[in-house]
């Protein structure tokens, strides 16, 4: 028996054909519109609810085996099987972390699976949020996230309008800049990046401590630039062109032709900018001192050993709720951008 | 967009008008945010191994020495296997559960959309959050949560994260748990991809299901799956994180890692960092996942292609 | 596109000259040294940055503190003072010192005080120090740690000079069957008791620090107790008979009698917050730790004991140590003033002046914050039992229950902290007791060699 070939050309053109199917429902699809076509232009089966974006094609299960007995028992305790997985390993722990939250110190130590053998503990909420501050952590988190989710999309746009829309003659020199320094690890920046803070350029005095010294550098992100570059390639040129016959200046071009067709992915940067910033861990620690400074993931770890557990855990329940929150409600931007950012690095 | 002619003077006013200017103006935050915060930095990095920094004076060259004192650093060899173990055992545990995981996903019908929130839901959960929480899960107490857990099937106690032996795969474990769910969306993502044709064409070939998983659907994947290999190996060579949080490189150094090394040199001496040790250090690495790069992409399109 | 040869040049050397110049013009030292004398006029302005509490101190502490900073504000009505948490931990300090985040008056181990001063980091304090009364007082062992090459003092000894103890858990004997009036002498007893607390109450009844350079002191500190020593001048000596005896104690414990509990990863917050938590029974660390116990761990008064630690063999110490005020060498001439007064208000003179001792005792129990902890003296005895009188009235720490300390360490041998790459030799240590506490079969005599050979190293770079 032999099957047809796999397609000719190396894995990585795999990778890339792979990623333009992907590229192209994903940014021209809004958020939940019902797909119509896939990207190989076959027909989607018809639904009558919102689909998952993941549907598509046929699988490698027919229609005619999921009306067969057998197959279709197989594939559904399979499915079962997987989901009390996902659930029990995915969604377990932080069941658990929310039952922590609100029991007393004592009962965790002691049986930690017991199902509140000695009642709830409310006040663990209340002391995390108050005496511990976290109220003050979080927000610092916020401000963080916020200023840096805003570098990132200046530099990223201005960025890829000129490598895009603008393309100067140095151009070229600046993308391939930009391009190379993907593939230069983080940890080579690091203490340059640090003594870059202690006695920045033009400033004069150190950024320590000021949230500067998180904001600017997270700028320099080579996947945004990418990202927004390949994006803005997509667009067409004779928008632009009408444009400018129409005497837009390239300033203009930018804030209300280019700006506004870029929101899918601008939503997909906002949404990496935003993770990136709630889960940075290193570098904040590094240039912000000031305990009244830190975010969550700064302060957290230092102030294990001086808060009673259950305030402890508690406050561990109320920074991870927010981000939890925020992907239940953008699941299909989250999505997306997930896959569609592994599929663009390749 | 202006095509220029070659090597012909434009006065500035002309240039300026041409949209010469603009393009400047436009490109100004990202010279400026990556000429300060990257490139620099980069070949700051470069030059400063080959200095002795101490900030009180102006840095001295030293030439190879900063080289020298890192190699032949007794903790080096230890940190340089550490590395590779948790490497190899995230490659072992963490690289084929995204994927199997996905390929089972992507033959659900109905509720695709509630098994990728699942598995992704771990990954939205902040870092540091998992690790704080799982280093609590993990307490060598006869009542710490998993040691309950594996009471229950008669498992004795384990002592996790104080045990030299067990550090290093308690480690890896919560570190596959936080990650994998991204792997799983980005193989969800490729699998759409898969053209109908190929599964029609060898189903009239007679493959049963499982040949055609092995036959179209692996080969499909395969540009995907040999990008998140490297990128995996890329990534968890330079674990950070998890060492730090949970064990600071203990017990007795069995969970110390480059990167907690690097670490270490700059920011951890009570006097002064070694900044020139540091960055010794981390070029040294960065020239190594280069090389491993370039090795793994000429050998996998030489792969693909035959 | 093609682009002119000429075009890429410039816009090459243009990208890389716009990072360089905007590098090469680096901030000049802003120190402004204006004003030669070395008293504060009483008109000029003075904002002081000082260090303050351990983060996560209690707010009654943080108010008697603040209270504090009151009282010196109304004294010396130029001087504004802000205060700001820190814990000093080996591992963070020196970033704090590079990043310049360390307020302008902030505390420092003895044992760092030479290399910061070899280093210029802190100020020459010698003319603001003369004004103060007492100048001619201190304990000359501990101002010498502090003094330059050239005889100037440059940090000021002034808390927390400490002898180590033997903190243990009162209730947790009385559960075992043990009297908590009667507690260990030798290290055998030690590990007899440590044998019940853990039989008797499933607590841990021993444990150990052994994280972040806190390992290498504790076991610097076993040693000192059996009679050896860590450094002999320029060479380490960690592989002596001592220390592998520390490490065999450790070692029978841990792995024959189980009496450890199962952490083995404690820093100093860590252990303290498990002791208050009545998880472990004996443990050692600075005579003074009472007070953090108190304003950070919420201890039970009534449970906590102090003790001697156990001294057995010749030449056999109790490890003393300390925490100096240092001024930033980046303060300009009128903050030294300024810190002069501020040190002598918030550290000194409580125990040379009877008024400030009651002042200061009184604000203290006012926010319930503990009086009376006993430290080692950082004038005279003499001074120092003068000063214990002054503030008996308000003294609200159980010291009954620290007799068998309190009348033992004046007579007994201090032994100082390795003079060179302290905190090297120590973190070259920690991974030998994390490895002895974790590893049943470690090779004590494999790993003092290894670690030896690390602290050498940072012995010979540290010059």
């Amino acid at each position: 028996m032999t099957f047809p070939p796999t397609s000719g050309g190396s894995g990585r053109a795999t990778a890339g054909r792979a990623a333009t199917d992907v590229a192209t429902p994903a940014v021209e699809r809004l958020p939940g519109a019902a797909p119509t076509s896939s990207a190989a232009g076959l027909p989607l089966p018809i639904r009558k609810r919102r689909a998952s974006q993941f549907d598509g094609g046929r699988g490698y299960v027919s229609e005619q085996e999921w009306r067969s007995r057998g197959v279709s028992t197989t594939m559904k305790t399979l499915h079962l099987i997987l989901l009390v997985l996902l659930v029990v390993v995915g969604v377990g722990p932080m069941l658990l972390l929310a039952k922590f939250a609100v029991t007393p110190t004592q009962d965790i130590i002691r049986s930690p699976l017991a199902v509140f053998p000695h009642g709830m503990r409310w006040q663990n909420i209340s002391e995390a949020w108050n005496d511990v501050q976290i109220s003050r952590y979080f927000l610092n988190t916020i401000w963080l996230a916020a200023g840096s989710w805003f570098v990132q999309v200046l530099v990223a746009t201005t960025g890829g309008y000129v490598l895009s829309v603008l393309r100067p003659a140095w151009g070229r020199i600046v993308n391939g800049l930009v391009i190379a320094t993907l593939f230069v690890p983080s940890v080579v920046l690091l203490v340059p990046l640090y003594l870059t803070i202690l006695n920045p350029p033009v400033v004069g005095t150190s950024l320590i401590n000021s949230f500067f010294a998180v904001w600017l550098p997270s700028g320099a992100s080579a996947f945004n630039v990418v990202l927004v570059t390949r994006f803005f390639d997509s667009l067409p040129r004779e928008v632009f062109e009408a444009a400018k016959v129409d005497g837009a200046s390239s300033y203009r071009l930018f804030w209300s032709v280019v700006l506004p067709m870029s929101k899918p992915i601008l939503g997909v940067v906002s949404v990496f900018a935003t993770i990136a910033s709630w889960k940075d861990f290193l570098w904040p620690m590094l240039v912000l001192k000031d305990p009244s400074k830190q975010p969550l993931s700064v302060r957290l770890p230092a102030i294990a050993s001086q808060t009673d557990l259950g305030v402890f855990l508690a406050s561990l329940a109320i920074s991870t709720l927010i981000p939890v929150v925020f992907f239940l409600i953008f699941q299909r931007l989250f999505l997306s951008g997930a896959g569609l950012g592994g599929a663009v690095k390749g | 967009m202006s095509a220029t002619g070659a090597g012909r003077r434009r006065s500035p006013v002309t240039w300026a008008k041409r949209g010469g200017l603009s393009s400047v103006v436009f490109a100004l935050p990202v010279l400026v945010v990556f000429g300060v915060f990257s490139w620099w930095p980069i070949v700051r990095s470069v030059v400063m191994s080959f200095q002795k920094t101490n900030l009180v004076g102006s840095p001295r060259w030293v030439g190879w020495h900063n080289f020298v004192f890192v190699l032949t650093d007794p903790d080096l060899p230890t940190a340089i296997r550490n590395t590779l173990y948790f490497a190899l055992l995230a490659l072992v545990i963490g690289y084929p559960v995204p994927l199997v995981t996905a390929v089972l996903i992507s033959s659900v019908r109905r509720y695709k959309g509630l098994y990728s929130v699942l598995a992704y839901l771990p990954v939205v959960v902040p870092p540091v959050v998992a690790v704080l929480l799982w280093k609590f899960f993990y307490d060598g107490s006869a009542q710490g949560v998993f040691n309950t857990i594996l009471r229950w099937v008669g498992l004795g106690p384990y002592s996790w994260l104080s045990s030299p032996s067990l550090a290093m795969p308690s480690l890896v474990i919560e570190a596959t748990w936080a990650a994998a769910g991204g792997t799983v969306i980005i193989y969800l993502a490729a699998l759409i991809g898969v053209p109908d044709e190929l599964y029609d064409a060898a189903e009239v070939d007679g493959a049963g299901i499982w040949q055609r998983v092995w036959h179209v659907t692996m080969p499909q994947l395969r540009g995907v799956l040999l990008i998140t290999f490297i990128l995996q190996i890329i990534g968890t060579v330079q674990v950070f994180l998890e060492p730090y949080l949970f064990t600071d490189g203990g017990p007795a150094n069995a969970t110390l890692t480059i990167l907690l090394m690097i670490y270490n040199y700059a920011f951890a001496r009570s006097l002064g960092g070694n900044y020139g040790a540091a960055t010794a250090l981390s070029v040294m690495l960065a020239a190594f996942l280069a090389v491993l790069s370039l090795v793994y992409f000429k050998l996998t399109s030489r792969w693909s292609k035959s | 596109m093609k682009y002119s040869r000429t075009t890429l040049a410039f816009a090459i050397v243009g990208v890389l000259a716009l990072s360089g110049t905007l590098v090469a013009c680096s901030s000049g030292d802003k120190n402004n040294n204006s004003g030669s004398s070395t008293t504060l006029d009483p008109n000029t302005k003075v904002t002081l940055n000082v260090v303050g509490l351990l983060p996560g101190s209690k707010p009654e502490a943080q108010q008697a503190l603040a209270d504090l900073v009151t009282q010196f504000q109304t004294a010396n009505p130029n001087i504004t003072v802000k205060t700001h948490d820190y814990e000093w931990k080996a591992t963070t300090f020196a970033a704090d010192l590079a990043g310049g985040t360390l307020p302008t008056v902030f505390e420092i181990p003895f044992t760092d005080a030479k290399t910061l001063i070899a280093n210029q980091q802190i100020s020459d304090m010698q003319a603001y120090l003369s004004q103060l009364s007492y100048a001619s007082s201190f304990n000359k062992n501990l101002l010498q740690y502090g003094q330059g090459d050239n005889g100037d003092v440059y940090a000021i000894p002034a808390k927390s000079v400490y002898a180590i103890g033997l903190h243990y858990n009162r209730d947790l004997f009385t559960q075992a069957g043990l009297d908590p009036s009667k507690p260990p002498t030798t290290w055998d007893e030690v590990r007899a008791d440590a044998k019940a607390i853990a039989t008797k109450t499933g607590q841990a009844g021993f444990a150990q620090m052994s994280q972040d350079a806190t390992g290498g002191w504790q076991l610097t500190v076993d040693t000192y107790a059996r009679g050896g020593r860590m450094e002999d001048g320029k060479k380490a000596t960690l592989t002596n008979d001592a220390t592998k005896a520390a490490l065999q104690f450790l070692k029978d414990l841990r792995w024959t009698d189980n009496s450890m509990g199962a952490n083995f990863s404690y820093d100093w917050s860590g252990i303290n917050q498990a002791f208050a938590a009545g998880k472990i029974g004996m443990y050692t660390s600075g005579q003074d730790v009472y007070t953090s116990l108190v304003q950070t761990n919420n201890i039970n008064p009534k449970s906590y004991g102090l003790t001697m630690i156990p001294l057995s063999g010749g030449d056999s110490g109790v490890l003393g140590g300390g925490t100096m005020a240092a001024v930033s060498s980046k303060a300009t001439n009128n903050e030294k003033a300024a810190a002069v007064k501020w040190i002598d208000f918030y550290y000194l003179s409580k125990y040379t002046n009877q008024a400030a001792a009651v002042k200061n005792a009184q604000t203290q129990v006012a926010s319930k914050q503990p009086v009376g902890t006993p430290e080692l003296p950082i004038f005279s005895q003499a001074q120092y039992q003068q000063y214990e009188d002054w503030i008996k009235p308000y003294v609200n720490v159980p010291l009954d229950q620290m007799t068998t300390f309190t009348s033992n360490v004046f007579s007994a041998k201090l032994v100082n902290e390795p003079a060179v790459a302290t905190q090297d030799v120590y973190k070259s240590l920690d991974p030998v007791v994390q490895a002895v506490l974790t590893n049943k079969d470690a090779n004590i005599d494999q790993l003092l060699s290894d670690a030896n050979s690390k602290a050498q190293r940072a012995i010979d770079s540290a010059g």
